[in-house]
């Protein structure tokens, strides 16, 4: 996520909408993409994304720059997607082992995938795990936050951090290995 | 191997998030240089990792909703809520409000106590008044060889 200026925090806060759209503007793909891999699905990550806007504009009065707004929003965020996704678990993605188990592709050709593969791959991958570790392995592999960051974001300590991201990882092979396995 | 295991759950974790010290990374990369099982592994784990996943565009409409929630959210406001945060806007320092509040009550007691004492001194001295009408009452009536201090119990044993 961008920096964002203190000067455009303090006036978004007093109801300016300029400044707020230069909020937005700043956090918006961070607060939609976690979104979008947490909940799996366009339609639920546009409805999480307009709520976390509309929380950090409400509480933004509120914010007194004792933390850094970033962190702040990383953990609006993540808290509304996770609750989201708890909420209304309507996966809609195909399991991993339909989509890529019979005539998937795994070699050096993987590279050349075009991008609607490489999505349904990762939504596939994504679909393995429960919010709290999608919310995990998000965070670290594809926004690339540090374990104090995540731990910061998701207000867990940095051992469970650890622990998730290594069982998710230990999950997502495992789904792996079941579909290269059914393949021989 | 344990060994093996030990490597391979920091393969899964920090090796593979860079979150490892000097000191230990070097450590594991000495053992992946010794153990071909454990460079299969750490190829294995990074087929897995999410780091290439596309990065989607955010929808345009997204901003246009939000922007028209917030509109809504305004016209909604209700007209005391809206004085309560101007009055809250007014407070620059809110750490304060306790110290401010703190103030106040004790200058509430204060005046509270010192009213309290200032009805004690009136009383003390209406009743010192009433004694001594009273002591002259009883005086006078010694002089008229009257026990009666004029209360109904006396009234009752007399």
């Amino acid at each position: 996520m961008e920096d964002i200026a203190k000067e455009i925090l303090t006036r978004a806060s007093q109801g300016d909408m300029q400044a707020f759209e230069d909020v937005y503007k700043a956090s918006s793909s961070f607060v939609y993409n976690v979104a979008l891999r947490v909940v799996n699905n366009r339609e639920d990550a546009l409805e999480v994304s307009q709520e976390v806007f509309m929380i950090i504009y409400n509480k933004l009065k509120g914010f007194r720059f004792e933390s850094s707004f970033k962190t702040w929003a990383y953990r609006i965020t993540a808290n509304t997607a996770i609750n989201y996704a708890k909420r209304y678990s309507r996966t809609k993605t195909v399991p991993f082992e339909e989509s890529f188990g019979e005539g998937a592709v795994f070699n050096e050709a993987q590279e050349h995938i075009d991008q609607e593969h490489k999505e349904k791959l990762v939504e596939s991958l994504l679909n393995e795990l429960n919010p709290e570790q999608r919310a995990c392995v998000v965070l670290r592999d594809i926004q690339g936050l540090s374990y104090e960051e995540i731990a910061q974001a998701l207000n867990i300590n940095i051992n469970t951090v650890r622990s998730r991201l290594k069982r998710s990882r230990e999950k997502l092979l495992s789904v792996r290995r079941k579909v290269d396995y059914e393949k021989v | 191997m344990k060994k093996c295991e030990q490597f391979r759950d920091l393969i899964l974790s920090d090796h593979m998030d860079g979150e490892l010290d000097r000191i230990a990374a070097e450590r594991v990369q000495r053992h992946l240089l010794d153990c071909g099982e454990c460079r299969a592994f750490l190829k294995e784990v990074a087929s897995i990792s999410l780091k290439q996943a596309p990065r989607q565009a955010v929808p345009p409409e997204l901003w246009a909703t939000i922007k028209e929630n917030i509109l809504q959210d305004k016209q909604k406001v209700n007209p005391l809520e809206s004085i309560l945060e101007k009055l809250q806007g007014l407070i620059i320092y809110p750490r304060l409000v306790p110290v401010f509040a703190s103030l106040i009550l004790m200058l509430v007691a204060g005046s509270v106590s010192l009213n309290t004492i200032q009805i004690q001194q009136t009383k003390d001295k209406e009743q010192g008044e009433y004694l001594v009408s009273l002591l002259g009452a009883t005086s006078s009536s010694t002089q008229a060889d009257n026990n009666d201090l004029g209360t109904p119990i006396e009234h009752y044993f007399l």
